[in-house]
């Protein structure tokens, strides 16, 4: 069966930030879109259609392809026909509320990311090792002392990596909370245990009042950084940006609070979602932590296979600039394409027993950082804080279990576990 | 054959490295293939850019 339009019922919480608190019924409905729906069209009310792309080659396809398949047209995330025309309210027209590097398509996502490319290839990141070291040996420590059990996603992966970017960016510690928060109401906004407080998830308008909120706090916070920095330059990320040129001329205003809103959120969340759910791995599947203890060097493939496993980044949303044929079907030029990184991370044409965590899967090509110009610029930094996070852990890590129910987050964007709650002995 | 040194090259896009020595056998590149060697068709493993993405790093 290859229909080209999915039923509704199938592919409506696709929409739905909810679904992804069940990940086990979100990868079924995935596999069966994938495996009997693979590029069809989705027909949800309240949303324009959007082809449903699941499968790894045509989701690297698309996204190799930035002069075809625009990222700054329409919003890069699912939104629905209010939420679109409410960001074209609030921007004065354009369709998203932030201006990031995500929203943007060449030549200027090009010129945004030269920006601060340099600092975060592999050579200059591995500069930062002894610093990072010392953080997660602060957090094992931490864990440590912990009396046995602890909620391993709110206690240590979420802020381990937000301490490393807000370090990076230049913050000081006292001002790390605010950041996940501000990440938490804008990745989570429709989550009832992390969105904005005051938020009323049942109204259509929340998610884009949430981040008129958020863009307008992070403002007020990066206002007088970007004035701080701009008059007296540091070796901090925070400077980059406040001096950023954009082929010769200062970055505009919302492009510079973006910058800042991205290196924020996008900096630490996905990584923390990868670093809880590697530990909820550990703690189920017992071999794994054994065989990681008596070969430490797997850890870099544990890191790798985890990323595949978690794929935080669920989707982004692309608008096809011209028609173009994709595995015999026709896009048409305005057409919106659903990009699932979580689907094609799990596609059997591509992987091996996908459903297996597999530490010798080599090479690993899962598309967890993205694919393309927009890979994720910071992959080599979010690598290297998980590699040295389990190479500080796991030879302390006597044994770990779960010691409840693990929860995911409700969000589709971008999902991790909320709550891991684990029992474990250490060193 | 050659007795060049082997070569690491890097892409401009993400970082990836493409060391000749070790070159990429899963992907069917046997190890010592030199980046010249490369398909010009060949695109960056990570991320897709294009051969002529990758700069010498030894440069």
């Amino acid at each position: 069966m290859s229909d080209l339009k999915i039923p509704t019922e199938l592919v409506a919480p696709i929409f739905n930030p909810a679904s992804y608190a069940d990940r086990q019924r979100m990868e079924k409905m995935l596999a069966n879109l994938r495996h009997n729906y693979p590029l069809s069209q989705a027909e949800v009310p309240g949303y324009d259609p959007h082809w449903i792309v699941t499968k790894y080659k045509d989701v690297r396809e698309i996204t190799r392809q930035d002069n075809i398949f625009h990222s700054g047209d329409r919003s890069k995330t699912p939104a629905s026909l209010i939420a679109e025309q409410m960001m074209r309210d609030y921007s004065g027209g354009k369709p998203h509320i932030f201006r990031t590097l995500v929203h943007m398509d060449p030549p200027d996502h090009t010129a945004h990311r030269d920006l601060v490319k340099d600092a975060f290839m592999p050579q200059n990141i591995a500069a930062l090792e002894t610093t990072i070291r010392e953080m997660a040996r602060r957090y094992v420590d931490q864990m440590a002392g912990m009396d046995s059990t602890c909620d391993f996603a709110g206690d240590i992966a979420m802020n381990y990596p937000l301490e490393v970017v807000c370090t990076l960016i230049g913050l000081p510690k006292e001002d790390h909370a605010i950041m996940l928060r501000l990440t938490q109401w804008f990745l989570s906004y429709a989550d009832p245990d992390l969105c904005r407080p005051g938020s009323v998830l049942t109204d259509p308008e929340e998610q884009i009042k949430t981040w008129q909120i958020v863009y307008d706090e992070f403002k007020s916070y990066y206002s007088s950084v970007i004035k701080d920095r701009q008059a007296c330059p540091r070796h901090d990320l925070a400077s980059t940006i406040s001096n950023g040129k954009i082929n010769g001329c200062p970055m505009d205003e919302r492009s510079m609070i973006s910058y800042f809103v991205i290196a924020s959120t996008a900096g630490h969340d996905t990584t923390a979602a990868t670093i809880a759910n590697s530990m909820w791995t550990l703690a189920t599947k017992p071999e794994l932590l054994a065989r990681l203890k008596a070969e430490p060097a797997l850890i870099p493939n544990f890191v790798e296979e985890a990323i595949r496993w978690t794929t935080p980044a669920m989707c982004f949303i692309r608008s096809a600039a011209e028609d173009y044929e994709l595995s015999g079907r026709q896009i048409k030029k305005g057409d919106l394409l659903y990009i699932s990184y979580l689907s094609a991370n799990r596609d059997e044409e591509m992987f091996e027993a996908p459903y297996e965590f597999r530490l010798d899967r080599t090479p690993n090509r899962h598309i967890g950082f993205g694919y393309g110009a927009h890979i994720c610029v910071g992959q080599h930094l979010a690598r290297l804080e998980m590699r040295l996070l389990w190479e500080e852990l796991i030879p302390r890590l006597e044994s770990v279990e779960m010691a409840g129910e693990g929860k995911w987050q409700e969000s589709e964007f971008v999902c991790g576990p909320k709550y891991v709650p684990i029992r474990f002995k250490m060193k | 054959m050659s007795t060049t040194p082997y070569r690491k090259w890097q892409c401009l896009a993400c970082g990836d490295i493409y060391d000749e020595a070790l070159g990429s056998p899963p992907d069917g590149i046997p190890a010592g293939t030199r980046f010249e060697a490369l398909p010009d068709d060949w695109l960056c493993p990570n991320c897709g850019a294009l051969k002529a993405s990758f700069v010498p790093m030894d440069d």
